[in-house]
């Protein structure tokens, strides 16, 4: 099916878990269209880029949650649990109330890859309440892709106080976000 | 923002997440520890401690404790959003149902002017607030580290968070209240932990969703 260069879910999560940044990336780069392909199958109402909305709001609870799987457990039921109950959660705040039974996760297809820019929007309003500092950083390293060694130059940060700041920032939209749809 | 950038900024976060279990490990040997602290100075133990912890009076102190710690359990399995928890809910039903033979042996044989005449004590209002109070802190401690768990179930959840806390302060309390029988247990002990999980669920009901 992959190529054989390709890992495991459960390896990537389980490198992830140690701090390889690449091998996370790349995981949920994947899980990305996974996601994707469920919310559109069932939340096609809200248009692509309500779509777009709550799979970045399921990645980051991904990665918000991401401690609750158990590494001797196989990743895709653990990460169609945690889908399931967002997208449902995320559509009913927008006013779609859906059913997803368990068995038919797997079966949805992932949304191809196109020239869609997977733009969001929602995400744009968080950034904007959120504390200048924390937005910048959060730019930095994901629009502008700086690591967070050279975002600590560019700010005159230490690079352990970008990590602190980042994972507070992220921290902070998942709040932001949650409150902002209720 | 794009979602490749998203990913992008998620994938530079590698400050870990604790997880509901080590969050466990944290707090509630302090809470408990607390609460213990509480008991032997603001109430003190039973006078024949050592001879009840030797005789059959110590189901006071084990029965409550082996709820808190089939609760423990639950709630840990609970918090994974994918799992069952089948053998985590089959002991709390073994448990429960071992407690219902009890009680419902303990109303056979036991009149109800006797009944009565055990709860006629102060000592009984003592035992319904006593065991909340100290119960409280176990619970807030349970409730913090199931917020970093993924619980589908969060009233359930909350519950489980009840029984541990409800369950640890009946135990403590024991070491307090000279009432060993079994009609005084149900009334006292049992109502109050069950009122502590009932707390444990409404709370859950709010703190635990994600």
């Amino acid at each position: 099916m992959r190529p054989s260069e390709s890992l495991s879910w459960e390896a990537l999560m389980h490198a992830a878990n140690r701090g390889d940044q690449r091998a996370y990336a790349r995981l949920l780069g994947e899980i990305a269209p996974v996601v994707r392909g469920i919310v559109r199958a069932r939340g096609g109402a809200l248009g692509a880029e309500g779509c777009e909305d709550v799979v970045q709001e399921v990645l980051l609870t991904i990665h918000l949650k991401r401690q609750t799987w158990r590494e001797d457990a196989p990743l895709r039921p653990w990460l169609y649990a945690v889908t399931r109950h967002k997208v449902i959660d995320a559509l009913r705040a927008r006013g779609t109330r859906v059913e997803i039974p368990v068995e038919e996760m797997a079966e949805i297809l992932p949304a191809a890859e196109g020239v869609d820019p997977f733009e969001a929007h929602d995400m744009e309003r968080v950034l904007g309440q959120l504390d200048p500092r924390a937005a910048q950083i959060l730019r930095a390293i994901g629009i502008d892709g700086d690591s967070t060694a050279e975002t600590g130059a560019k700010l005159g940060m230490t690079e352990g106080a970008v990590r602190v700041a980042l994972h507070r920032a992220l921290k902070a939209v998942a709040r932001l976000r949650e409150r902002m749809i209720e | 923002m794009k979602t490749d950038a998203l990913i992008a900024a998620l994938a530079a976060d590698t400050t870990p997440r604790p997880s509901p279990g080590a969050r466990m490990v944290r707090v509630l040997p302090l809470a408990v520890a607390l609460s213990l602290t509480a008991l032997l100075t603001g109430w003190h133990v039973r006078a024949d401690l050592a001879s009840a912890l030797g005789s059959v009076a110590v189901y006071k102190t084990a029965v409550p404790l082996a709820l808190a710690l089939s609760a423990l359990w639950l709630a840990r399995g609970l918090a994974r959003p994918e799992a069952r928890a089948g053998r985590e809910w089959a002991l709390i039903g073994v448990l429960m149902a071992g407690l219902a033979l009890a009680l419902a042996w303990g109303l056979a044989v036991t009149p109800v002017p006797r009944i009565a005449e055990i709860l006629d004590t102060p000592d009984y209002a003592n035992c319904l607030i006593s065991v909340p109070v100290l119960a409280a802190l176990p619970l807030a401690g349970a409730l913090w580290a199931l917020r970093a768990g993924a619980t589908l179930h969060p009233a359930t959840s909350g519950a489980a968070a009840g029984l541990i806390a409800g369950g640890a302060a009946a135990a403590i309390y024991s070491l307090h209240c000279p009432h060993d029988h079994l009609m005084y247990f149900f009334p006292a002990y049992g109502v109050a932990m069950a009122g502590v999980t009932l707390a444990g669920a409404l709370l859950g009901a709010r703190l635990l969703r994600w």
